[in-house]
């Protein structure tokens, strides 16, 4: 009975629906947004293009021509030229690193600022919206020189360390905000229960909040992972690079090898793209966090 | 959070200045030449299948082989890594045995004044490096105290040339009945025949440095020597509306409305010249040598050939990048022994049968035709001495300046005096911050 009267009015739609389809404005916006999807996908796709095409075709048929057969060549030449895999690793252990111990700094901190209501927070607000939009060629020098004093040149340690407190910068500032709009009959019934201020940090705050935390954790892995000018500056051996620095091995002088740059690119982005992909749906979940229950 | 890569150079600008101060007060490091280094560290940013690459991993082999117990550890480093931060990694313990550095007073030049590079002129003598160059090559491997090329001590040591031809496509030069120009007249006469046939005759790139290029090539047409000097090396103050630039811009501006030149190539990067000319689009290119071991790869479909700019005794080109060793190298002795190498007679010839300019090399231990063919270009040019360096190497930043300049020429929003005011500006500035 529940089922039959669940469906009638489904079927009462079905008119309205083909309505709707006809209505001329709906083509229209399709294919704006199909033009809108093609265009955004079209540097990604010409990547696609090129990095599957032998240097031959390409000279012959230029960047845009579809190539006759697949070439793997450029990729696998690539991939062994800067020994990809260790590059990967350096990257993935870095942005990993990155991620966690940026994510616990912030919610050390937003703690104290959002829920902890420390004097002067708002200064240290400022302080932090500066940080974040402080241009890191502005930092490289000092930089320099600090992880120079403290042997950590040209180490993943220093990339770790820098990358951590610029994220974390913004990390705070966000979840600072987030923190303080936090209910704070939740606050009051921890309290009541006797829960000290780490045990609600533990138990009650972080895990309401961990869809926000989810979205920092992945936006901290993608941004460190796409960095690229502190790496570039930071990591002068090849064994300690990470994958975008690799990528500027093909830039010549004079001259660019566009099928193996386009490979580079290629396999250069594909781990960020699974990464995001894998983790959309704690990013979605995290941005319709803010609504209320 | 996301960051602009425009930013790159106001940064590198900060270090160099930063950089300065403290880097001074290196040198005088020779009492231990590191003769008993175990291990040599090498960097260069050549790909491994170019002409430089091929040759450089076969003296690495030579010098594996004529010193064991030493182990060679080789990194290919990307081109924008060294440029960016060459003055911090040198000026740290990070700093390599033997690396390979563009030559320039921006570069190898600021280095060389701030203390980071080892003086090789004493070297250079001793094993005859100084005398299998060149004047033209030697001006880039020697600095004065301010960092500027062409007199002082020896700071490196290249291994090939590049200079700037004329790439043609033979089969459309057949189809049109055209013979190879000697001089400029007969030059102008070949590309008046395409355009009357509705064919653009020159591939140019308008939105790098292939269209300064032929700007240059035509105001060395009037220039000599002297001229050359005073604008690369300071000897005397340029006059940029005199005949030589003068010249160079009327003509630019006259090849453009004869339609020589297309109007769309002021936004074509260089990378995209080269394809079109690959592909056949068009029967002229005039660009550096560094193309040429791509072409003989890659040019299938139709025959072609190289000529040097008609009638021109200078042409646009200098000697390659440079080995340089840093001052803080602790292998000194083996970075020379490896240099040598380099100049050896077998590794010369095989650079030349790969598509390179080698600097020493004896043209009858080339076996392959075509790069006879350029080799041998290159051997005319040098033996009349006929280097005159790049349009844009007189002051740092010149290159956009001048990119700017030319291809305000091509699109017509600019006369040729205005463009001559304009690329004047930066020069003459330049050369009141040098107290010129």
């Amino acid at each position: 009975m529940t089922l039959t009267a669940n469906r009638a009015p489904a079927e009462q739609r079905t008119p309205a629906k083909a309505e709707k389809r006809a209505n001329p404005l709906r083509f229209v916006i399709l294919a704006a947004l199909l033009a809108l999807l093609l265009i955004v996908i079209a540097p990604l796709l010409i990547i696609a293009i090129n990095a599957v095409k032998s240097p031959a075709d390409y000279a012959s048929g230029g960047p845009l021509s579809l190539p006759p057969r697949l070439y793997w060549d450029g990729i696998v030449d690539f991939w062994n030229r800067v020994d990809f895999g260790m590059k990967l690793w350096n990257s993935f252990i870095t942005s990993f690193t990155v991620a966690v111990l940026g994510v616990l700094l912030s919610i050390l901190n937003a703690y104290a600022l959002g829920i902890g209501k420390v004097k002067g927070r708002v200064w240290f607000l400022v302080f932090f919206l500066v940080a974040n939009l402080l241009p890191q060629e502005v930092l490289v020098y000092p930089l320099y020189f600090l992880s120079k004093e403290a042997g950590l040149y040209d180490s993943l340690i220093s990339i770790v360390i820098i990358f951590t407190v610029i994220q974390a910068a913004f990390g705070t500032y966000l979840l600072t905000s987030v923190y303080q709009e936090f209910p704070t009959e939740l606050l009051d019934a921890a309290d009541v229960d006797g829960a000290g201020k780490l045990r609600t940090l533990w138990s009650v705050v972080v895990p309401v909040s961990r869809p926000t935390l989810g979205v920092l954790f992945t936006f901290f892995f993608i941004w460190t992972w796409n960095e690229f000018f502190l790496p570039l500056v930071f990591l002068v051996s090849n064994d300690n690079q990470t994958v975008p620095v690799a990528l500027g091995v093909l830039q010549g002088d004079r001259l660019m090898d566009a099928t193996m740059t386009s490979a580079s690119g290629l396999i250069g982005i594909l781990p960020a793209m699974l990464f995001f992909l894998i983790f959309q749906r704690t990013l979605t979940r995290g941005i319709t966090a803010g609504a209320i229950k | 959070m996301i960051r602009s890569r425009a930013g790159l150079s106001a940064g590198a600008l900060l270090l160099a200045t930063s950089l300065a101060l403290t880097a001074c007060g290196g040198g005088g490091g020779s009492e231990d030449e590191g003769a008993d280094a175990k291990t040599l560290t090498l960097w260069h940013y050549e790909g491994p299948t170019s002409a430089m690459g091929i040759a450089w991993n076969k003296a690495i082999e030579e010098f594996k082989a004529s010193h064991p117990g030493v182990t060679v550890k080789f990194e290919e480093k990307g081109f924008e890594q060294i440029q960016q931060n060459a003055q911090m990694i040198l000026n740290s313990d990070s700093a390599p045995d033997i690396m390979e550095y563009n030559k320039g007073n921006a570069t190898a030049g600021l280095l060389s004044k701030q203390g980071l590079l080892t003086d090789l002129t004493e070297e250079a003598s001793k094993r005859g490096w100084d005398k299998a160059l060149n004047s033209s090559l030697q001006t880039t491997t020697k600095y004065d105290e301010d960092g500027i090329m062409g007199s002082g001590k020896t700071y490196g040591i290249p291994n090939y040339a590049e200079y700037v031809e004329v790439y043609y496509n033979k089969d459309l030069f057949k189809k049109y009945n055209l013979q190879v120009p000697t001089t400029l007249d007969e030059f102008t006469k070949v590309m008046d025949t395409f355009v009357q046939n509705k064919v653009t005759p020159l591939a140019v790139g308008g939105a790098e440095y292939p269209a300064q290029q032929i700007l240059y090539s035509l105001a060395l047409s009037k220039a000599d020597r002297a001229w050359v000097d005073d604008y690369q090396l300071y000897k005397n103050k340029v006059d940029f509306k005199g005949p030589q630039l003068k010249y160079g811009a009327d003509t630019f501006k006259q090849w453009v409305d004869k339609g020589y030149i297309a109007k769309s190539s002021a936004g074509i990067k260089a990378e995209d010249m080269g394809v079109s000319f690959t592909q056949g689009k068009f029967p002229i290119m005039i660009s550096g040598s560094w193309w040429y071991g791509r072409f003989v790869n890659e040019i299938k479909n139709f025959e072609w050939g190289t000529f040097l700019f008609p009638g021109n005794k200078l042409h646009p080109g200098s000697s390659g990048n440079l080995w340089v060793v840093p001052e803080k190298s602790k292998a000194k002795a083996l970075a020379y022994d490896f240099i040598d190498i380099t100049m050896k007679p077998e590794i010369q010839a095989l650079l030349g049968n790969n598509g390179g300019v080698p600097v020493a090399a004896d043209v009858s231990s080339i076996t392959d035709a075509k790069n006879k063919e350029l080799i041998e270009n290159f051997n005319k040019i040098s033996s009349e001495d006929g280097l005159a360096f790049y349009p844009d190497w007189p002051a740092p930043g010149y290159y956009d300046v001048l990119v700017a300049g030319v291809q305000g020429l091509i699109n017509g929003s600019k006369t040729p005096d205005q463009v001559l005011t304009e690329i004047a500006k930066p020069y003459d500035e330049n050369l009141a911050d040098l107290g010129k």
